[in-house]
């Protein structure tokens, strides 16, 4: 006889709401049904009433973890709309935010699996870790969570000092290496929990249209910084990690590969920081002079594809649409086949491994 | 991308006006290579792009101004580059492409439920978007006057 469990909106194992209903045989999920929108604030409709300085400030706070990545693609589009070009060291302190961004991304998914995993010792070395990238963050920008770095044609703040800078994210690719990638890529607690679950075929994976690191562990070698370079990434050097697997193991590697890639990115950047300004122009967007009324960006961030169709009526202060697709939105529908086949007792891991973001999905 | 990848890609893309019948060529603006679909439906275009494995990756949905309906922007990935087809319609209903890519149901859902719009050809699960729990949320009330969501809306408020 099968029977319903439903997982949320507010359960333990859930660090935002969101609600899976699991159809279960035994202990064996069959199948499943995903219902989203706890979090939804009507950011988009809201941005249609805001100008294009507040319209920044707003969709910075659409996600708490990679509040840079929304405003970098926001500005990016907006930048397109005027044909203002961000200047070299711009580019490049955005390509050191994201790259930072990720980091800290990356290891605090880290300490959530391992939380997931039962193995708490491991939770508090990624989030002592974690604390260490939120303070070279603070120490760019001054904030913690809304960092305030980008606006239309460039950056708020310089980093003023890249060499102290180099020398903290070459302390933390240190610890990383020691601890985090070892143990888990190596320990059994690890592996045993990780390895043939929640498999997302990619075949699947395609079918689903997934992105990010869900997408590289399933065989998909996309990645937006290599496919179709922003900022300043067509002049960085570095590999994209792809696992076939396609289970939570893989998820697991390929973003702890992907720290490293992140170091090596970073370590490049700082090191060649060219000089110059930080933002083009008087640092205005004119809206008075656009030389087309709606673009679209996109941005690799910390878990997939970002894009933002920005459309400007000449002439008005606010934007007449602003939609955002966050990798969240097109990954989520995803947990429904990974679970499928799965025991009850690792949903928990499963749904968190594609390191959703539901205030991302709701907006 | 390889510059060789690249110039693989754009020649499969300028073959897409050839395969779908379409006279006029590609623009790009706007970081996006668009293309007028004309006459091809969205079905004939979800299945082009399944043959092409193009990554399906949006629909933008614009509500006109006065009484001229809806624009859908489809967007899909080929090989990073960025494709869009706009679809302007005046009825509250198109083609659903969800049979042909499933990647495309939250986003139908969403649209729904924001702007009222039905996708033909499918069932909706419960809405995504909990305020209001009416189809239209998203709806300009002085945009579209007398439009069933926006007095289902007002007759909640």
């Amino acid at each position: 006889m099968s029977y319903k469990i439903p997982m949320g909106p507010y359960h333990p194992a859930l660090e935002e709401p969101y609600k899976l209903d699991l159809i279960c045989e035994g202990e064996t999920v069959q199948d499943a049904k995903l219902h989203i929108g706890f979090n939804f604030r009507g950011i988009e409709h809201l941005a249609e009433t805001r100008n294009y300085i507040q319209v920044i400030a707003l969709m910075e706070r659409v996600c708490g973890i990679c509040s840079n990545i929304h405003t970098l693609t926001l500005c990016t589009a907006m930048e397109g709309l005027t044909g203002v070009v961000a200047p070299p060291r711009a580019q490049y302190i955005r390509t050191i935010m994201a790259e930072l961004e990720r980091l800290h991304s990356h290891v605090l998914w880290a300490g959530i699996a391992a939380k997931l995993m039962g193995f708490k010792t491991m939770f508090m070395t990624c989030f002592e870790l974690r604390e260490k990238v939120m303070d070279v963050l603070q120490a760019i920008s001054g904030n913690r969570v809304n960092y305030s770095m980008n606006r239309v044609g460039g950056v708020n703040r310089d980093i003023e000092d890249p060499a102290s800078i180099l020398k903290m994210v070459e302390a933390l690719e240190l610890e990383m290496a020691r601890t985090v990638i070892p143990i888990f890529t190596t320990s059994r607690t690890a592996t045993s929990r990780c390895a043939g679950i929640g498999v997302l075929t990619t075949e699947k994976a395609l079918s689903c249209g997934v992105v990010g690191p869900v997408a590289r562990a399933s065989g998909l070698p996309q990645d937006l910084r290599k496919a179709a370079p922003y900022a300043a990434y067509a002049e960085m050097e570095f590999d994209v990690p792809v696992q076939p697997a396609g289970d939570v193991r893989a998820r697991l590697l390929v973003r702890a590969l992907e720290i490293m890639e992140s170091c090596k990115i970073l370590r490049q950047a700082l090191a060649k920081l060219p000089p110059g300004e930080l933002f083009a122009g008087d640092g205005k967007f004119d809206f008075t002079k656009l030389i087309t009324t709606a673009s679209t960006a996109r941005v690799e961030a910390p878990r997939g594809e970002v894009m933002y169709s920005v459309s400007w009526k000449e002439g008005s202060r606010n934007p007449a649409r602003v939609h955002v697709r966050t990798p969240t939105f097109a990954v989520m529908p995803a947990i429904r086949w990974m679970v499928i086949g799965a025991r009850l007792a690792d949903t928990p891991l499963i749904q968190a491994s594609i390191d959703p973001c539901y205030s991302c999905t709701d907006r | 991308m390889t510059p060789t990848m690249t110039v693989i890609t754009m020649t499969v893309i300028h073959g897409i006006p050839k395969k779908l019948g379409i006279a006029h060529s590609w623009v790009e603006e706007g970081g996006v290579h668009w293309l007028a679909p004309g006459s091809v439906t969205v079905r004939e275009l979800a299945t082009l792009m399944n043959d092409l494995h193009a990554r399906f990756i949006t629909i933008t949905a614009y509500q006109l101004p006065a009484d001229r309906g809806f624009r859908l922007e489809y967007h899909w990935d080929l090989d990073g580059q960025l494709l869009g087809f706009p679809y302007q319609f005046q009825e509250k209903n198109f083609d659903s492409i969800y049979d042909l890519c499933e990647a495309v149901d939250w986003i139908e859902r969403e649209i729904h439920e924001g702007f009222g719009i039905d996708f033909l050809g499918r069932e909706y699960e419960p809405l995504l978007l909990r305020q209001g729990d009416t189809p239209g949320v998203n709806l300009r009330d002085a945009v579209v006057a007398g439009s069933n969501a926006v007095a289902a809306n007002q007759e909640k408020k």
